[in-house]
């Protein structure tokens, strides 16, 4: 478990490749990865350009940096006030290869730490994510997506903790119209002071990874 | 052998995934552990890897195309193949497959069992086949046994890997012991003593565990404290494991030296639990049996009958006495006229003159048969078939005969042919041969009744003021309700009785009515 503040997101994707091949080669352990991002927009693999909804001149004259990404899905912001996290587990080591039940642990993750931070989330099958309660629009407070190199995971989870107020107004986020994205300073009210908050959701986040990851290889 | 890659499963919900790009391209060299194509399922990518050395000889499912778990998607030529080897492969890949399209692949039926594989990647689940490769276990790092954990076993030479593993959860690290590579040496002293070989790190060829290994293991598990967990005696490995995969260790039954728990144990432990057994029903069950295409046409054709059709159930005992005379007279004439021959023929004769036995319901209305099939059901080593005389109406027994010791022969040799035991309108079973009394078999659909035959009774018969042996044969019949009632089946089957009672009738040649 480490916390590694606020790291540029290519960067970034060069350590998560790093660690994803030390793990294989079994050099270091399992590891959860906590840190944020400066403003990028990085587009998915099946990334529809109308869901990017400013040019990148625009963006790119606001400092927000834009991406194409190897991975699946659709178009994601990241950004300050975000806590991202990067999960690099050995699947195959931990007696159960099955990526959807690491998406699934990574939702209880987020569940366990939302609840300590008192907002009362869940999921909503069969999108992939965590939403709050009561959700009638559904509102979105943590996105989620993974990949293997083998049985190896990166990339992981972005829990909205105390982003910008229309942060996500230059996407349609993950491609879901009619979803809107909230965070927990939004669900708590807006009150308080945007760096504490964060650091009290990745001491909740790292607390409840803690427990659901306990066990072969757990995180230390 | 080239060998096909298959889309991997990569979760048990997973039941299609969609090609992202492939990494290599068609004829590109590949080593173990390249990464080979991603596959991308609800929102997880994963780099899928070679689980084989080669080269990447043919891509079968393009980028952007989903099919379901278990698909091929690409054929990898491996190093010791030849041109001609490839060449053959992909004509009988082409020949079997004629254009798996990806569409027709995600329509179609649920993946076979063998599609069921969890993805291979390097540290892959043990093969399927031949030659396994040596235990790829976690080495025990505690109490493990001197020489053991030293010497790591070499990755197999040649490339066994398989594109098939079992449907399993079972994690890679238990591997079926017998499929671990050993000496016949090592394997007979492992029996002996309760040793699980896949414990064992081999020092021969390829990983081999030889007797010396297991000799050796054995010491060290003497010397080493015996790992006690709440009182169970476990093996070092099988301890860990057991601990990461939280096997509670009390419900396992030990079958190690001294009755310490292997890795073999807690195999079988999970693959009950697999199964769905509950701790009580662990040992009940034994090897689940493969069904033939047969069998599960009859199953679903019995039970398909038994939830659709209502069947009731007469039955008549038949005075066989005359019949058995006239067998007894045949036989002396030198003709082949068999118990079987003359109740075909009285079957065929009686369904002539009730077409309303000779029928079916269909949807929403009875519709009677043209011809008058009638379907024998035979046991062929343990598997039933029921191949159909046609056409009985008007034919004389001789014929039907004929035509029925054919094809009894025939499936005797196990070479009926579908249409052989297709469209048939009436059923006769016998199980008279096997001693059987009474017994009703099921109406097999569309059909509306069945024959039941049981075997012949001597009983004693009153005539006048003296006891002799007189025979007797019970006749079951098996009614679709919807078809026929109670009274016309009476019907029915009494003029099968009178038939077989009177038995000159059935050789008339050909319908004399």
């Amino acid at each position: 478990m480490e916390w590694l503040g606020c790291v540029p997101y290519t960067e970034a994707l060069e350590l998560q490749a790093k660690r994803v091949e030390a793990r294989r080669s079994g050099a270091c352990g399992d590891a959860l990865l906590l840190l944020e991002h400066p403003p990028v927009v990085t587009l998915g693999r099946s990334a529809r350009p109308e869901h990017l909804l400013r040019s990148r001149q625009e963006l790119s004259a606001r400092g927000v940096e834009v991406h194409e990404v190897a991975r699946g899905g659709d178009v994601t912001w990241h950004g300050p006030g975000q806590l991202v996290g990067y999960l690099i587990l050995d699947l195959a080591a931990r007696g159960q290869p099955d990526v959807h039940a690491h998406l699934r642990r990574i939702e209880a993750i987020l569940v366990d730490a939302l609840r300590a931070l008192g907002v009362p989330a869940g999921r909503r099958p069969p999108m992939t994510g965590v939403f709050v309660e009561p959700s009638q629009p559904p509102r979105k407070i943590a996105s989620i997506g993974v990949g293997l190199r083998g049985w190896v995971t990166w990339h992981g989870f972005a829990l909205n903790v105390a982003c910008a107020p229309g942060a996500f107004a230059d996407i349609v986020p993950c491609g879901l119209h009619g979803v809107a994205m909230t965070s927990v300073a939004e669900e708590r009210g807006g009150r308080g002071d945007a760096s504490a908050l964060l650091a009290e959701a990745r001491d909740g986040v790292a607390d409840s990874a803690r427990r659901q990851l306990a066990g072969p290889g757990a995180i230390g | 052998m080239p060998r096909e890659i298959n889309m991997p499963k990569l979760s048990d919900t997973m039941e299609e995934g969609t090609i992202n790009v492939w990494r290599k391209s068609e004829g590109e060299t590949i080593e173990r552990g390249d990464i080979l194509v991603e596959i991308e399922t609800d929102k997880a990518d994963m780099e899928f890897e070679a689980y084989m050395a080669g080269t990447l000889a043919k891509i079968l499912v393009r980028a952007g195309e989903t099919v379901a778990v278990g698909t091929p998607i690409a054929v990898v030529r491996l190093p010791r193949d030849s041109e001609e080897d490839l060449a053959a492969f992909l004509a009988a890949r082409a020949s079997e497959t004629p254009a798996a399209a990806p569409a027709a692949a995600r329509e179609s039926s649920p993946p076979s069992a063998t599609a069921k594989a969890p993805p291979a990647t390097a540290k892959a689940p043990p093969p399927d086949g031949n030659a396994p490769p040596p235990a790829p276990a976690p080495q025990p790092p505690r109490a493990a046994p001197a020489g053991a954990s030293s010497a790591q076993a070499p990755p197999p030479a040649a490339l066994p890997v398989p594109s098939l593993v079992p449907t399993s959860k079972i994690p890679f690290f238990l591997p079926d012991p017998d499929r671990v590579r050993a000496t016949p040496r090592a394997r007979a002293l492992a029996r002996e003593r309760g040793v699980d070989l896949s414990e064992i790190a081999g020092s021969g060829p390829e990983g081999a565990v030889r007797a010396a290994d297991v000799e050796r293991w054995l010491e060290a598990l003497e010397e080493a404290e015996t790992p006690l967990e709440g009182d169970v005696p476990i093996t070092p490995v099988a301890a860990r494991i057991a601990d990461e995969l939280r096997i509670d260790v009390q419900r396992v039954k030990g079958t190690g030296p001294g009755g310490r728990i292997t890795k073999r144990d807690l195999r079988a432990h999970l693959e009950a639990r697999e199964r769905g057994e509950t701790d009580r029903e662990v040992g009940l069950y034994g090897d689940a049996l493969k069904l033939s295409q047969k069998r599960k046409a009859l199953i679903r054709n019995m039970v398909k009958s038994k939830q659709e059709a209502p069947h009731f159930y007469i039955g008549m005992e038949v005075d066989v006495e005359p019949l058995r005379t006239l067998r007894e007279r045949l036989k002396a004439d030198g003709k082949g006229i068999t118990w079987t021959h003359l109740i075909l023929k009285a079957c065929a004769l009686a369904l002539e003159r009730f077409p309303d036995v000779n029928a079916t319901f269909r949807e929403d209305r009875i519709v009677r048969f043209t011809p008058v099939n009638v379907a024998v059901a035979v046991d062929v080593q343990g598997e039933l078939v029921a191949p159909v005389v046609r056409d009985c109406q008007g034919r004389g027994i001789e014929e039907l005969a004929a035509e029925a010791d054919a094809l009894i022969a025939k499936a005797r040799e196990k070479k009926l042919s579908p249409e052989d035991y297709a469209d048939g309108t009436f059923t006769i079973s016998n199980l008279g041969m096997l001693g059987v009394d009474h017994f009703y078999a099921i109406i097999t659909p569309p059909q509306s009744s069945v024959l039941s035959v049981s075997a012949m009774r001597r009983v004693p018969v009153a005539e006048g003021d003296q006891i002799r042996v007189g025979y007797r044969m019970d006749f079951g019949l098996a009614c679709d309700h919807r078809v026929l009632d109670g009274a016309k089946a009476a019907e029915f089957l009494g003029a099968i009785r009178t038939l077989l009672e009177s038995p000159t009738e059935l050789l008339a040649n050909g319908e004399a009515t």
